[in-house]
């Protein structure tokens, strides 16, 4: 036997906040990023005014006037991006659906212009995976136009109906999952996450030839310890040379960083 | 304005533009002074000697065989944006149609010649492309946007959205120009070391940095630490990285000079 609930808000309307919760976030963490500037504690984000910097310097552009004005209308197409989505979604909580109908349009043809100035760039410099990038995003900005608009006409459709059994099922099965999952990971770091920092042994493969293969948590601290711990190890040794195996040479996915240290004995 | 006529401006201005600039990029070779682009030439080089056709002939012939096409392709973008101009709707939709057709025929082809070269790569890149052309053309043409007029009168929250996107942009602006202002020296200051173990020091290179910045770090170094000698430069690969946070990792390798005590 299943049990139906009614619903507040049907699928396509969802579809539509979703929409419009996506690029009003989107823009917002964008503009954040240009606001905040450079990495800080609980934000990294990306450095926009050196990657600007070094493309117009690598056309012959290199006062930072240049890189700041580019990066300054590229700020000023993604703000009032954000505002326009942001009254949209504001106006479809409203359940203003006319107004949010324009000021989506406004923020999709905004962002179809952002992406698409951003692809002269992305030419004009020769970085052909950024063009791609930004050919990719404007056309998920056109198709999430185009759903948008079909899911106004959907909108007045049936009340999806949500059988309990299937509800109880599903959740009942996707907490248990949830707990194996945690278990495993929270098992895993309690394991494992002293790699991070650890010095990793250098195994002698050949005369005055070590290898020392890292863990897929290594950083460059475990590369400074296991430095460290090797000057230790072999006091008569001076490193002459290092050589990372590059990653044609390595088992695929399988490996992480592989190095090997070449040393000669100390005078 | 209808909906419907600027979203297909939108779409045309992007696809001429997409194609115009391809086209510039073959008609300027190599990097010259504002224009870097991207030197198809080298790479049809390097891929026809991939096959055993060393002969710069055959690269000559494909990358200039390419090049035809995508200025005709061009020909006919800018003809369909023409003709959307002078609102002459027929016009627009068949130079559309050419455009995008040899547009998906030239992507056919690189696709081809992706397998063929065994760049796999760039076949998903050039998979997306075709894929991102039709759906433009169906978004063009029977994505049946509805002709909804745009209402020109400015409404309470239009006046909102102007001021807080003009504030916004004015923050945005101030904060650009302010971390200019303050990191710009980074693209030519020298970088200064961390002892990490006994004689090896670290260099944590700024996104600014270049080789420039490389040069002035170890004249810098070797001024301020006379008594070493640098043995080995060590470039940390990718894998040292804390993911986006850091550029580049340099390691220098030193010992001390015999004759420096004495």
């Amino acid at each position: 036997m299943s049990v139906t609930m009614n619903s507040k808000h049907n699928t396509p309307q969802l579809v539509r906040h979703a929409i419009l919760a996506y690029w009003t976030i989107f823009w917002l963490f964008n503009l954040a990023d240009k606001l905040i500037g450079g990495a800080h504690f609980l934000w990294v984000g990306r450095d926009r005014f050196a990657q600007f910097q070094k493309y117009f310097e690598s056309v012959g552009l290199d006062s930072p006037d240049v890189a700041n004005s580019a990066l300054a209308f590229a700020g000023a197409l993604e703000a009032f991006a954000l505002v326009c989505f942001a009254a949209a979604w504001f106006s479809e909580m409203q359940s203003d659906r006319v107004t949010a109908r324009k000021w989506s349009f406004y923020g999709t043809l905004l962002t179809l212009g952002t992406f698409t100035f951003f692809s002269i760039g992305d030419h004009w410099f020769g970085d052909r995976f950024e063009l791609l990038e930004h050919t990719l995003f404007w056309f998920i900005s056109l198709a999430s136009w185009l759903i948008f608009v079909r899911m106004e006409v959907a909108v007045d459709g049936d009340t999806p109906s949500k059988p309990r059994l299937q509800i109880g099922l599903t959740a009942a099965v996707a907490s248990i999952l949830v707990l194996i999952t945690a278990t495993a990971i929270f098992k895993h770091n309690t394991s494992d996450f002293h790699l991070r920092s650890d010095a990793v042994t250098a195994e002698p493969v050949g005369d005055h030839l070590y290898k020392v293969a890292f863990p897929f948590l290594g950083g460059s601290t475990v590369f400074e310890n296991t430095l460290t711990e090797f000057k230790a190890e072999h006091p008569q040794e001076a490193i002459q040379h290092i050589y990372t195996v590059p990653k044609p040479l390595r088992l695929k996915k399988a490996d992480a960083l592989i190095f090997y240290i070449i040393t000669e004995d100390k005078p | 304005m209808t909906e419907r006529a600027l979203l297909r401006t939108a779409i045309l201005i992007f696809w001429t533009l997409f194609w115009g600039l391809s086209v510039v990029d073959k008609v300027i070779p190599d990097v010259q002074f504002l224009w870097v682009g991207k030197d198809f030439f080298a790479l049809f080089i390097k891929f026809f000697a991939s096959l055993g056709l060393k002969d710069p002939l055959f690269a000559t012939i494909a990358l200039a065989g390419v090049s035809g096409l995508e200025a005709i392709n061009f020909s006919f973008y800018l003809t369909a944006l023409l003709s959307l101009r002078k609102a002459q709707e027929d016009a627009t939709d068949r130079w559309f149609f050419r455009a995008i057709f040899t547009s998906v025929i030239l992507f056919g082809l690189f696709s081809i010649a992706d397998q063929v070269f065994g760049d796999r790569f760039q076949l998903l890149e050039h998979g997306i492309f075709w894929l991102i052309l039709m759906a433009s053309w169906v978004a063009f043409k029977h994505g049946a946007l509805p002709s909804q007029n745009i209402a020109r009168k400015m409404t309470r929250m239009g006046r909102m959205v102007l001021i807080s996107g003009s504030l916004l942009t004015l923050m945005t602006a101030v904060s650009i120009w302010r971390f200019s202002d303050t990191t710009f020296e980074l693209a030519s200051s020298p970088v200064i070391g961390e002892e990490v173990t006994d004689g090896v020091y670290k260099f944590d290179f700024p996104f600014l940095a270049d080789k420039r910045v490389w040069e002035a770090t170890v004249n810098a170094f070797k001024q301020n630490h006379p008594e070493l000698h640098i043995r080995y430069i060590y470039t940390g690969p990718s894998e040292l990285n804390s993911k986006k946070k850091t550029h580049l990792l340099l390691y220098v390798f030193t010992e001390a000079k015999t004759d420096h005590a004495l």
